[in-house]
């Protein structure tokens, strides 16, 4: 079968390859550390999220820079054109660039995996079934992406364009570099019409959360759709000759292979909660950062631990609840002291309340604020930690310098579970330690909740920096 | 099955193109050509660049529309049966590029894959040469040794036509000699050629026929020989003499069509040679003048295409 020989054929003269084999097995693997030893420290929990993005990057790697450019090249260097002197056709060619594609993405995820579970001890929660049905799914699609790259490109200098903007989009807005929790509420609504989203939140679900696969069969098909959309449109516009070039009009069809991600977008958007599930991934950062933590090295900062307090009536002299009340809204929350608190301790605190829609449908809103002192030695500080135990929300915790309340600071989502759970938020991700660290004056902690209405009940306990 | 004898009807037509049309925008790259290619011929198709022959072979192999006329090859249209053609034809570029880590036995098993029928890969590496450089990456090899897989590849189904688009077009003489003898070696297999060139001297030596294309037309079709005796342009005799004799009255000798002198040589067109060279004996005896050396030459191609479009082949 023509296709079949001219994939393993291809595959072939991969491997023949210096440079090309240094980016299909050795780059990805260079990601994968990377990823595990600096953003996961060798956490195994953490090392199970991070492998999402990295088998994403390498997917998108491998479509944008290897199968998108294959075809440019071959055009270019006129190597195609002996290939139409035979009795094939473009669909020929383009499948067996896909199977390449595919057939060369299998070994290399094989050593991703192998390096993550011998080296971090990443737990596979998943079988080996729906790691192959996820990377076949991601595989077929952006080879989509890197089909129409390649067939809209007339030349491989525009491919390159094509392929970098794309690319940096998707790396740096899509959750492939930076946990999409991490990021402002507005790019986590960007996020939602790009693919490379809907494959990092898929393998994220199922890797940390051993969610099914099947909670993500929307993404999927999404996934396949565009993948299917790519391939016909690569036959569409295939060209043998780099004399052959296509018209600005038919470049603009191929904005049609946006619109499964556009109908995504717009229905994710449209769902009550939608960045919950990628939250609720991101928690597993947190809970296992505490399993690792060794008290004898740590040195604790404590902001609130609440044991001190004897009544309710002290816990509001120092938490300010506010709720959009402020401004026509009817929501309403409450702090009480609870007994016991985390870990058997004596006390922690309670934030209970109920999200009401607000004028014009906005969301309920509702906040618990508290000064804080940072300690002395500020340069020391890693993060802020406490002990958190609700019902599946997002709530956001967010650290306001001095003299800068009324200036937006980024507030940090993160999901509490049914039990106590340790939660852990880096301090750059709050503020920036070096322009306000020496700032005199009390820094506010704020957490808060907004969302669908509705009842909420959030219990923190061991306020403290580390 | 290797077929070192492509079976044929002696001629019998096939490959005929009629009033052949084609335009690249405002470009007529054809203007109303047409020919027939008899079974186990080598025609070719000479011309300069620019003479519509790359289109013509590529219309012929079914990798371009025409805009207007008809081509049937080998009874089918290459237009409608591009697929069906392929199977039956085999080609080679002006420039073979092959993937540079691809060895030279994987590119002819895998074209050879592509085909119903196809040839002993290990029979054609070793018609070509090729048997030392089996396993040479396509980037190691010479511009020689590039052309010769090229032709190989275009053999690999064991096709009833052959076609070859400048097969030679910036090899070095001893490498072009090289490609003649692979190419009469097709002969010699009774197989059908259609190759074009603008060397004069591969048209002369390879085909039984030739069609001269000129910016995009036909302007002389027949075999070498023919194309020479009908353009009337004679030997040309190159002459020394022991004494200088005025130019006029040599043109009173009886054959001779034209002369000039260069560098102390007369050069006389001549036709036919055999009656001016008589008449330039007793006319020098007659002048008590003595022959010193003489040089005759044939007229060829050139001259021809000369004669009929009024300028050289540019090389």
């Amino acid at each position: 079968m023509p296709t079949v020989r001219i994939a393993l054929l291809t595959i072939r003269l991969v491997m023949r390859t210096k440079l090309a084999l240094f980016f299909t097995f050795i780059f990805p693997l260079v990601f994968l550390f990377v990823y595990a030893v600096l953003i996961a420290r060798g956490k195994p929990e953490v090392v199970a999220y991070m492998f999402g993005p990295v088998v994403t990057l390498n997917i998108m790697g491998s479509s944008f820079w290897g199968l998108g450019r294959q075809s440019v090249t071959q055009r270019e260097q006129g190597s195609l054109r002996r290939y139409r002197l035979a009795p094939i056709g473009p669909g020929t060619i383009l499948l067996s660039n896909l199977l390449a594609n595919y057939l060369l993405e299998l070994p290399t995820i094989s050593l991703l995996l192998f390096s993550a579970v011998v080296f971090f001890h990443m737990p596979m929660k998943i079988g080996w079934l729906t790691l192959l049905a996820l990377v076949t799914v991601g595989t077929f699609a952006f080879a989509g992406f890197g089909l129409t790259i390649s067939s809209v490109a007339n030349t491989m200098q525009e491919a390159q364009i094509y392929n970098n903007l794309v690319w940096v989009t998707l790396l740096f807005l899509s959750g492939v570099t930076f946990p999409l929790p991490m990021l402002p509420r507005w790019v986590q609504r960007l996020a939602m019409f790009f693919p490379s989203t809907y494959l990092v939140s898929a393998f994220q679900g199922v890797m940390a959360q051993a969610e099914p696969v099947r909670n993500h069969w929307p993404e999927m098909l999404v996934l396949v759709t565009s993948g299917v959309f790519g391939l016909l449109f690569a036959m569409r516009l295939f060209r043998w000759e780099k004399e052959e070039k296509i018209s600005t009009k038919a470049k603009l069809w191929s904005g049609v292979f946006a619109l499964p991600f556009l109908v995504m977008g717009l229905w994710m958007n449209t769902r009550a909660d939608p960045t919950a599930m990628w939250a609720r991934s991101y928690s597993v950062v947190g809970q296992a950062t505490t399993t690792s933590l060794n008290p004898e090295t740590e040195k604790p900062n404590l902001i609130e631990n609440f044991d001190g307090i004897q009544a309710s009536e002290e816990l509001l002299r120092r938490w300010q609840v506010s709720t959009d009340s402020d401004v026509s809204g009817h929501s309403m929350a409450e702090i009480s002291l609870l007994t016991p608190g985390a870990e058997g301790r004596r006390h922690a605190m309670r934030l209970k309340g109920r999200l009401a829609p607000g004028p014009k449908d906005a969301q309920g809103y509702v906040s618990a604020r508290c000064e804080v002192r940072v300690p002395a030695n500020s340069k020391g500080l890693r993060g802020l930690e406490f002990e958190a135990r609700g019902e599946s929300r997002i709530y956001q915790v967010g650290l306001q310098p001095p003299k800068a309340a009324s200036s937006p600071h980024p507030a940090i989502n993160f999901v509490p579970g049914e039990d106590w759970q340790n939660v852990r938020v880096p301090i750059a991700w709050l503020t920036d330690l070096a322009t306000y660290g020496l700032a005199n004056g009390p820094w506010v902690l704020e957490i808060s909740v907004t969302g669908p209405p509705g009842e909420f009940s959030l219990d923190l306990d061991e306020i403290r920096f580390y | 099955m290797y077929l070192l004898m492509a079976t044929f009807e002696e001629n019998s037509i096939l490959v005929s193109v009629q009033n052949l049309h084609k335009h690249y925008g405002d470009l007529a790259a054809l203007r109303g050509i047409s020919f027939d290619i008899l079974q186990g011929e080598i025609f070719g198709l000479l011309g300069p660049n620019g003479a519509g022959k790359t289109t013509t072979i590529e219309i012929i192999e079914g990798l371009r529309q025409p805009d207007g006329g008809s081509v049937s090859v080998c009874g089918l249209d290459p237009a409608q049966e591009s697929m069906t053609l392929k199977q039956r034809i085999g080609a080679q570029l002006q420039s073979t590029v092959l993937p540079d880590k691809m060895r030279v036995d994987e590119a002819l098993h895998l074209f050879a894959s592509f085909y119903k029928r196809s040839a002993s890969v290990h029979l054609l590496m070793e018609q070509f040469g090729l048997e030392e450089k089996r396993h040479t990456f396509f980037e190691n090899l010479s511009g020689g040794q590039k052309q010769r897989l090229a032709l190989a590849l275009a053999l690999v189904n064991d096709p009833e036509l052959v076609l070859l688009d400048e097969p030679t077009v910036g090899l070095d003489p001893q490498l072009r000699r090289e490609i003649y003898s692979l190419i009469e070696h097709f002969r010699a297999e009774r197989r059908t050629v259609l190759l074009t060139t603008h060397y004069i001297e591969e048209a002369e030596r390879l085909c039984d026929r030739v069609a001269i294309m000129d910016r995009g037309q036909l302007v002389a079709l027949g075999t070498p020989r023919e194309l020479i005796a009908r353009s009337g342009q004679g030997a040309r005799l190159e002459i020394r003499l022991a004494k200088p004799v005025g130019l006029d009255r040599l043109k009173l000798i009886e054959g001779v069509i034209d002369c000039h002198e260069a560098d102390g040589a007369y050069f006389l067109h001549a036709q036919p040679a055999a009656v001016t060279i008589a008449a330039l004996v007793r006319f020098l005896e007659s002048q008590e003048n003595a022959l010193l050396e003489m040089h005759i030459a044939q007229p060829s191609l050139e001259d021809v295409f000369v004669e009929m479009t009024g300028r050289r082949m540019e090389h």
